[in-house]
């Protein structure tokens, strides 16, 4: 079966440069769409771009029309959507498909069910997937709410159906806060999201954050790529991930892959796609909700298992069958990936655009550095922070550790701050070595 | 609904059009032709839609540039130079266009902004808007120029003319046909 001749690289930075890499390996070229922004950025050097329009991602990687027309008239028949801006947009998807270029992501369907909180939740009891207590779907009314937190028992969570960013959300520590937290909730979820249905769960806190690598062809084959843990985290803003997850019981994990192998099956997925969880105080893992793309961490299994999940994306989207079983899946070592945001660690994580005057990044024995910048890169101040992806791997999680602490020393950054003394401070702190952390605080780091 | 094109004035003087986003670039002035502000330079195919595209407020001038001239449909991005326009290379049409009214060798005359039939008074039984001898200021009903079934207003005024001037004379007949930049008046400051 062929594969495509010309694909549409809807996005823009580092995940642009790095579905690029896989294209060339494959024989396939890449069209970039840029914004006027990044129209100099290195990784479109040589390469064929489309202008979509102004820095401003509204008028550019947000506008689903100009990405698809540029698609069409530069003869692509394949566009992969990256992750962020309309990565997770049934919409996007649909409007590629009825112009003849193959999105590479789920079905429409699929991601427009899993993108809603509820529905998302009641499509994967079936399957097994242990889930938060909670309201069956989204709350009738504040008597509803009293009688369900009355049941899960407190703290529990109000959360808006069609939430995200952390908005919609208020937690009731006990029932006197309900009342309260229930009306603010549904006020913020009307002003943010123009719907102020909202539902309930019972608060975990301190929990881990673990999610599980899955793909799947057209028909019907499932596999994963095992799981990551995501714990180090601020404001929901995942810093650190690493396969396998510590902390986590065998027996629990391989009954969460099995589950969430039904569950794609289930809803018909197609693709890439991860399954986040919360590893609750019990041990339990919690279904929390699914991206239907390509995550910045996915590199951490590729490195784990060998497989190029942009190239199986590809192959996928082009009608190939998976051409390995779970049996042929070997998850080897432990892999660690550090984000270096082009941040201020020390003033609040502030955003700091500006230019990279020097930039060197490290190299090594089981080193991998996913990069779209070089020296003299300016960081266009429209978009998100991130500039380079740090992943080591070791035999053990201390060897990986220890790698990744030798290449981020190695890593040469002037011009911006960066996110690298936070990392270093957490990779030498006892906490994160013995594993005496959860998604509260980052281990090892007093701003 | 019709989408703007981008102004970029160029060091040599020119002005460049560029094309606001991706699209199939179809019905493309011709070299040599004369665009004015507001003008349509073609339509943009996004999709399988089609959308007027206009020159912008700010450019004039003669075209000197197409990109793509032979093609019937061009491909085009937020950064293609759809024309080249040359501000100072004006043709006599282009000034009617611009500028209905001019000081011309006759002295200072009011010029019909557009074609069509010039009815000079508001109904046949009214007096004229304009009589020789009478003082018209800038804003001030002139006539009315039938065009297609529908009537237009023309008003005194103009960017060199002053804001008020005698009628020296009426060079147009009540109901004759006119083509733009005909004069209908003839001034005396």
């Amino acid at each position: 079966m062929p594969l495509f001749h010309r694909l549409f690289v809807a996005n823009r930075g580092e995940v642009a440069a790095r579905i690029a890499r896989t294209c060339d390996r494959l024989g396939i070229e890449p069209v970039f769409g840029v914004s006027e922004a990044d129209r100099d950025a290195p990784y479109t050097k040589g390469r064929r771009v489309v202008v979509l329009g102004p820095g401003r991602a509204t008028y550019s990687y947000l506008d689903p029309e100009r990405l698809v027309q540029a698609a069409v008239q530069t003869g692509c028949t394949a566009l992969h959507p990256g992750w962020g801006f309309l990565a997770e947009s049934p919409r996007f998807a649909m409007l590629c498909e009825h112009h003849g270029v193959t999105f590479l992501g789920p079905p429409a369907a699929a991601m427009h069910l899993m993108g809603k909180k509820t529905p998302a939740k009641k499509a994967m009891r079936p399957s097994g997937l242990s889930l938060i207590p909670g309201s069956d779907g989204v709350l009738a009314d504040l008597a509803e709410a009293r009688s369900v937190a009355a049941e899960t028992g407190y703290p529990v969570l109000l959360k808006a159906e069609s939430g995200g960013g952390g908005r919609g959300m208020r937690i009731a520590r006990h029932e006197g806060e309900l009342e309260r937290a229930y009306t603010e909730a549904r006020a913020e979820a009307l002003a943010a999201f123009g719907d102020d249905r909202v539902y309930l769960e019972k608060l975990i806190e301190r929990g881990r954050h673990v999610e599980i690598q899955l793909l799947a062809d057209k028909y019907g084959n499932v596999v994963h790529l095992g799981e990551r843990d995501c714990t180090v985290q601020r404001n929901h803003q995942k810093l650190i991930e690493e396969s396998p997850a510590p902390m986590l019981d065998r027996a629990e994990r391989d009954r969460t892959f099995e589950a969430a192998v039904r569950a794609c099956q289930a809803i018909g997925y197609v693709g890439a796609g991860t399954m986040e969880l919360l590893l609750d105080a019990s041990g339990t893992l919690r279904f929390m909700e699914m991206n239907t793309r390509l995550q910045v961490e996915h590199t951490v299994s590729e490195e784990r298992t060998g497989i190029d999940l942009v190239e199986q994306q590809i192959l996928v989207g082009a009608g190939h069958r998976l051409a390995f079983t779970q049996a042929d899946v070997k998850l080897e070592g432990h892999a660690i990936e550090c984000r270096i945001n082009a941040e201020d660690p020390s003033q609040g994580f502030k955003p700091a655009p500006g230019t990279i005057t020097t930039w060197r990044a490290p190299k090594g024995e089981g080193v991998r550095v996913d990069t779209h910048v070089a020296s003299g890169y300016t960081v266009p101040p429209f978009y998100d922070s991130l500039i380079c992806k740090v992943v080591t791997r070791g035999a053990t999680r201390d060897e990986a550790c220890d790698r990744m602490i030798g290449a981020l020393e190695g890593l040469v950054c002037e011009g911006v701050p960066t996110t690298i003394p936070m990392h270093l401070a957490i990779l030498r702190s006892d906490e994160f070595r013995t594993h005496r952390y959860d998604t509260g605080a980052i281990p090892g780091w007093k701003p | 609904m019709s989408v703007e094109a981008k102004l970029v004035a160029r060091e040599d003087g020119t002005l460049a059009l560029v094309a606001p986003k991706p699209a199939y670039w179809r019905e493309a002035p011709k070299k040599g032709a004369v665009i004015v502000p507001g003008a349509s330079i073609g339509r943009l195919e996004v999709l399988g839609g089609l959308e007027p595209i206009v020159a912008p407020k700010t450019a004039a001038g003669r075209v000197i540039e197409v990109f793509e001239p032979k093609l019937a449909r061009r491909a085009v991005d937020a950064a293609t130079v759809l024309l080249v326009l040359d501000p100072n290379a004006l043709g006599a049409g282009a000034e009617i266009a611009a500028s209905a009214t001019s000081r011309a060798t006759e002295g200072l005359v009011f010029r019909a902004p557009m074609s069509g039939r010039l009815y000079r008074k508001p109904s046949p039984n009214d007096p004229p808007f304009v009589q020789v001898g009478q003082t018209i200021r800038a804003g001030e009903t002139v006539g009315l120029l039938e065009v297609m079934k529908t009537f237009n207003r023309v008003t005194f005024g103009g960017d060199d003319l002053p804001a008020s001037a005698k009628v020296k004379a009426i060079v147009a007949e009540d109901g004759a046909d006119l083509d733009a930049g005909d004069v209908i008046l003839v001034l005396e400051e």
